[in-house]
């Protein structure tokens, strides 16, 4: 199962519809959070917006995640060590306010187990080779991570 | 070493309350945590979290009642220092901070590779210790690099 998930914020019709033409045609399952999107699925099965509990059990349920590049999903995707496909919002396109997601797709792509798409065909690309996709194995962030809290530690005692 | 503090940790929803979150994971077995974020559309998995009301770009003048809220929970918790990873509740919070002598710590989001946030932008001066996610964003003591959430 594909979940795609695109953020409370904002609707993402240009992703959600991707994902679910592209399902019916290979009859993949998919479940998608679609925000205040217009666009209504004709394949997926589709939530507007749902709370932290039903999005981690489908996160849970799914071998690979479909999301807007939004740090939230990214996070957890890597927690939960799944792989995930992540497409920019354009502002140009009316789908942000600006196009921070579009910078964050370059440092997305060095972590382990995420794959970026500009564009639906790139995005339908990494679909066709989904099986392929891995989730990373290690937790390489572990060490900074570590360093940003114990140095907040002390500022905060400090 | 046995110093605890008390601390307002605050952020917008969405990826600033994740990271915010993973970063106080590893601060509650030393520190008193109390949380402020706008839970309008999702409840956060906490036991003292406050709401305030979301400000965006869209809607700046919803900037009044986050200060009333935002003031209304630091003179009744009266924490020792405010954490935050943005955007809209930390400026609010990192203002009223300093008026109220709070230390005020600034965490900027992993989002912004390129440059400093525009929340960012507007506390760099004032916050106490200012951090970016990114090493080749700091600049000398300003801004500083001291790790990553991910």
């Amino acid at each position: 199962m594909i979940f795609v998930a695109v953020g409370t914020q904002f609707a993402f019709d240009r992703l959600v519809r991707c994902v679910d033409e592209w399902a019916a045609i290979n009859q993949v399952t998919v479940q998608a959070q679609i925000a205040e999107g217009e666009y209504i699925p004709k394949h997926a099965q589709w939530e507007r917006f749902m709370t932290t509990a039903v999005f981690n059990q489908h996160l849970e349920a799914a071998s690979l995640i479909v999301s807007h590049a939004g740090m939230g999903n990214i996070i957890t995707a890597l927690e939960k060590r799944k792989p995930i496909i992540v497409m920019n919002r354009q502002s140009v396109l009316g789908e942000h306010r600006n196009d921070h997601q579009s910078d964050g797709l370059e440092w997305m792509s060095q972590l382990p187990g995420v794959f970026t798409a500009r564009s639906c065909e790139e995005l339908r690309s990494l679909l066709k080779q989904a099986s392929t996709l891995t989730a990373s194995d290690a937790a390489t962030s572990n060490e900074r991570r570590a360093r940003l809290i114990s140095f907040l530690d002390q500022a905060i005692r400090s | 070493m046995t110093i605890r503090r008390k601390v307002l940790a605050i952020s917008s929803p969405g990826g600033h309350w994740i990271q915010l979150t993973r970063i106080c994971a590893g601060l509650e077995a030393s520190h008193d945590l109390v949380y402020a974020m706008p839970d309008k559309l999702f409840k956060a998995q906490k036991n003292k979290v406050y709401s305030v009301p979301d400000v965006s770009a869209d809607d700046k003048w919803k900037l009044l009642p986050c200060a009333v809220k935002v003031a209304y929970i630091l003179l009744r918790e009266r924490p020792q220092v405010i954490l935050s990873t943005g955007a809209a509740p930390g400026v609010v919070a990192v203002f009223l901070g300093k008026l109220l002598g709070i230390r005020t710590i600034w965490v900027d989001s992993i989002a912004n590779v390129r440059k400093i946030s525009r929340s960012g932008e507007m506390v760099q001066k004032r916050a106490d210790i200012f951090l970016t996610q990114w090493e080749h964003l700091a600049q000398s003591n300003e801004v500083r690099y001291q790790g990553s959430v991910l």
